[in-house]
């Protein structure tokens, strides 16, 4: 057998004997189903795109897409809204204080997400615990809808990006040099000045990997448009669902799948530019 | 003393203000379910005006619950342990070999972290009724390994970086075959990791409810899937209950996971 360049290196057969399982359930459990998507959408019969041309023009699909990017882009402009000021606060802390914090900030990653769903509704559904106080106050009149609609997939969708948007800005903030902000304090600066010169530009890394995480994360979301939109909040995700399920076309779904997939591994793509792939755990929910 | 956002008082209020909206609206949908889970059985009440352990009863000693639960936690066991067999020892060759063509074997099983389940959910729903996989047992733990692979490779190929080679070259010098350091000698050492990729990967499945919507059925209904479907239907006050069960149970799993973290951390 052939002696390896280290003594603590493993001869080629052996670690390929140990690769060698994993690597069997990968392609059979993996790849084969991901081929057998791609295959399904482009064979009926005969080879062809049919598929792929009849959902670009069928207005259901349209629809959904624009759904889809609304929600996903709309969700992560929130998100950013919010993380931002959580990750300045978070900062500004001293590290004992932040970790108390950071627990608090991670526990919906460690929640199921059905757990959140049926919280989100108890909380914001029509006899929640917010429309429970606005009736109490309005004396019965006011009754905010905000589940089952838009409102609540982004509720339900930001509850789970918020996260991931706060720890990456947080990442770019911990690593700013903050003799930069003493500096320009001396010299006189503002503190508008100082954000909008110093804080916000060397935080825009951050800032830029957190919204491709959560445009990424939120475009091939199943369950939360499912439980908390209404009719019209259908996502690409619920579309392949629909054609398995109700109508049973799965040359349609198929292709759909498809369509997400090169979507996201688009994104992917993208945020692997931005940052390694490291920064990605957790993608795919 | 906040130099990241200057000295001005309004600002200073505002960025506390939201961030402290934020903390609530992070904190709040995973904890309200427990004081639900112990009040008025007939309605989702919060908050709650009486005491009673009904729904708890209700869920241990219906069959559809119960038996799902039950389901679940298999699933879960069943797809660590089968995770562990398989990605510890790839990952180990991963990391103490040359073969060419590593990072193309490293890429394919780091692969369904970052594809969308809905398009696995599909493909499986495809492969597993031509194979007559679907509603049973097996072919969900299939899934599930694949789906928790990435997390036991991350946590198994980073506590190797961290364990020290010398040793290995010293045993395999003094004679100690190939087996023998890997159980006596690299085991040991990655105890920590695997315990958290383990745990990991039992919250994973256990939690799992997309590609588990898809390949289940009357038979091998697992808990996320008896939850979704409650959701979207009947919304019955026992979710409560479940509810407040799986998230202590993720949290004293995430404990776990954090408490061992600051293990490897401090043995640095």
């Amino acid at each position: 057998m052939a002696q390896s360049s280290s003594a603590s290196d493993l001869s080629p057969w052996t670690a390929l004997l140990l690769l060698a399982p994993l690597t069997a359930v990968m392609l059979l459990i993996l790849i084969y189903p991901l081929g057998l998507t791609v295959w399904t959408s482009l064979y009926n019969g005969r080879f062809s795109f049919d598929a792929y041309v009849e959902l670009a023009s069928s207005t259901l699909f349209l629809r959904v897409l624009r759904n889809t990017f609304e929600i996903a882009i709309g969700g992560t402009l929130v998100s950013l809204l919010f993380g931002y000021p959580v990750a300045l606060h978070l900062a500004a802390q001293p590290p004992r204080k932040r970790t108390a914090y950071l627990i608090m900030v991670m526990l919906p990653f460690w929640t199921s997400i059905l757990v959140k769903s049926f919280a989100l509704v108890a909380v914001f559904g029509n006899q929640g615990l917010i429309n429970q106080f606005l009736g109490f106050v309005s004396g019965g009149t006011l009754n905010v809808p905000m589940m089952f609609n838009r409102v609540g997939v982004i509720l339900g969708m930001i509850n789970f990006l918020l996260p991931f948007m706060i720890l990456s800005i947080l990442g770019s903030l911990l690593a700013l040099d903050r003799r930069l902000i003493l500096a320009a304090e001396t010299m006189g600066a503002g503190p508008l000045r100082i954000f909008w010169k110093i804080t916000l530009p060397l935080s825009l890394p951050g800032v830029l990997a957190g919204v491709l995480i959560n445009v990424t994360l939120s475009i091939g979301m199943y369950i939360t448009p499912a439980l908390l939109g209404g009719r019209q909040d259908m996502m690409v995700a619920n579309l392949v669902d629909f054609y398995t399920r109700q109508t049973l076309d799965w040359t349609a779904a198929s292709a759909t799948a498809v369509a997400l997939l090169i979507l996201s591994g688009l994104l992917v793509a993208l945020l692997g530019k931005v940052r390694g792939s490291a920064g990605l755990a957790g993608a795919g929910a | 003393m906040n130099e990241l956002f200057g000295s001005s008082r309004v600002a200073r209020g505002l960025v506390s203000s939201m961030a402290w909206l934020c903390y609530i609206f992070l904190v709040v949908p995973s904890l309200i379910v427990i004081p639900i889970s112990f009040g008025n059985p007939g309605q989702i009440e919060f908050p709650p005006r009486q005491f009673s352990l009904e729904l708890y009863r209700q869920f241990f000693t219906d069959a559809a619950w119960w038996g799902s639960t039950v389901q679940s936690l298999i699933v879960a066991c069943l797809t660590t342990l089968a995770t562990l067999v398989l990605a510890v020892p790839a990952a180990y060759a991963l990391a103490r070999s040359r073969l060419p063509g590593r990072g193309g074997l490293q890429g394919l099983f780091m692969m369904p972290m970052l594809v969308p389940v809905i398009v696995l959910g599909l493909g499986l729903y495809l492969q597993y009724s031509n194979w007559g996989l679907l509603d049973t047992t097996a072919g969900l733990v299939l899934a599930h390994v694949m789906l928790t692979t990435p997390y036991i490779m991350v946590s198994v190929m980073s506590g190797l970086q961290h364990s020290d080679v010398a040793l290995e070259t010293v045993a395999s010098i003094m004679g100690a075959s190939r087996l023998r350091i890997f159980f006596r000698v690299v085991l040991p050492q990655l105890k920590i990791s695997i315990a958290v990729g383990a745990l990991f990967a039992f919250l994973m499945s256990l939690d799992e409810v997309v590609v588990a919507y898809f390949l289940t059925g009357t038979d091998t209904m697992t808990l996320p899937v008896k939850m979704y479907s409650s959701i979207r239907w009947e919304l019955t006050p026992v979710l409560a209950a479940v509810s407040t069960l799986l998230t202590v149970l993720s949290l004293m799993i995430a404990l776990g996971i954090i408490a061992m973290q600051g293990k490897t951390e401090a043995s640095k």
